[in-house]
């Protein structure tokens, strides 16, 4: 229980994926002009995360160190596909609100990273604990940074509006430029902050 | 046996369930899938026609190269009665494709609703042509002549304000919207018997 509970914490807060890692880059910059995006990625993240931490975990054993990674890349493709299509068959919902951001799982590194340095190493109940660890790291920093570019971009959060009528938002923020500046300043801000400084 | 033979033998295993699992996963969402896109599709339809209960398709064939941007065309009806028509138009924005449908209400004369249903254009410019704010102006437009974009408010019952910072989006979307105007004007002439 300890363990699992350190395992957890250690996904969202020492080894943060975005923060600490800094991976999933991709996804990380183009999809936090939101809120409400932040939370759509990161949700379908966890999900993911979960599932094929727990898979790769199961078939450790099976499958032999020296094609690890072909193997890896084949079970998550397969695992977010059969993922995708399910949801776009049976839950209309849930597609509607997170099915864009499931393609884009694809791309993201966090699942490979995760399949190799954990999953591969540690038991099934293990792996999915650090899954859904690393998923609310992750989707605490999309949050955090959404929140930011659309606050300070658009003047909405969750689309609500939180400045007067009077405030002109910076554009900028949420466009890619914006993108760099927030995960550079928040970077800087986060290392300062814990004295991970060189 | 050699271990690249034993490797190759395991890569093939794990690429033919997973092949097996994708086969299996997609002969069992296929129609489900088609149905949910169908129902999508029909809910956008209501969204713009809301009078009609049912659409017929209308078959472009006969119009193909003339009207380019239109992809679909409804017939809604209620009843024996026609309503209105339903187009489905792709036109190009500053991000690429905009998707939009366009319901007209023929009795009326005038266009019901504008919906987008994708784009990609810029995330708090051209983005907000998607929203209710600026489609809203479309609905009641006079169906009979060609919209145009204004800066500014707009003073004329065919002038659509352009959102600011996104003249193209809204260009985009108008351009869709004329070209509905057109297919729907040649439609009422070439069917007037069962229009």
């Amino acid at each position: 229980m300890k363990k699992a509970l350190s395992v957890f914490f250690n996904g969202v807060i020492n080894e943060n994926p975005t923060f600490r890692m800094v991976l999933g880059m991709c996804p990380t910059l183009a999809l936090t002009t939101a809120a409400i995006n932040g939370i759509g990625m990161g949700l379908a993240t966890t999900f993911v995360l979960i599932g094929s931490n727990l898979v790769i975990s199961l078939l450790k054993n099976f499958i032999p160190q020296k094609i690890r990674i072909p193997a890896f890349v084949v079970v998550i493709a397969t695992f977010v596909t059969v993922v995708s299509m399910i949801m776009q068959a049976f839950l209309p919902e849930l597609n509607e609100s997170l099915g864009i951001y499931i393609p884009l799982i694809v791309v993201n590194c966090i699942i490979l990273a995760r399949a190799e340095s954990f999953a591969s190493k540690n038991s099934a109940l293990l792996s999915v604990v650090d899954g859904l660890g690393m998923g609310v790291g992750f989707t605490l920093a999309l949050l955090l940074l959404g929140s930011i570019r659309e606050i300070l971009g658009a003047g909405t959060w969750f689309g609500m509006p939180v400045f007067p009528e009077s405030f002109s938002p910076a554009v900028i923020m949420i466009l890619p430029p914006g993108g760099f500046i927030t995960l550079g300043l928040v970077l800087g801000l986060l290392n300062k902050l814990t004295g991970r400084t060189e | 046996m050699s271990e690249g033979v034993k490797l190759s033998i395991k890569l093939f295993i794990i690429t033919a369930v997973a092949a097996l699992a994708l086969g299996i996963t997609y002969a069992v969402t296929e129609e489900p899938i088609r149905i949910q896109n169908e129902l999508a599709s029909l809910e956008t339809r209501k969204a713009v026609l809301p009078g009609a209960e049912e659409f017929v398709q209308i078959d472009l064939s006969e119009y193909k190269g003339q009207y380019p941007n239109v992809v679909e065309a409804y017939q809604g009806k209620s009843g024996s009665d026609t309503v209105g028509y339903v187009f489905k138009v792709i036109s190009k924005g500053y991000g690429g494709d905009v998707e939009l449908f366009v319901g007209i209400n023929s009795k009326e004369d005038r266009i019901e609703n504008v919906s987008i249903v994708s784009h990609n254009e810029t995330p708090g410019l051209g983005a907000k042509a998607a929203g209710s704010d600026f489609l809203s102006q479309y609905s009641g437009k006079p169906a009979g002549s060609p919209l145009a974009v204004v800066r500014g408010s707009a003073t004329k019952d065919t002038e659509v304000q352009a959102i600011t910072g996104a003249t193209i989006s809204s260009k985009a979307v108008t351009e869709g919207v004329n070209s509905a105007l057109e297919l729907y004007g040649r439609l009422l002439k070439d069917g007037g018997a069962e229009g």
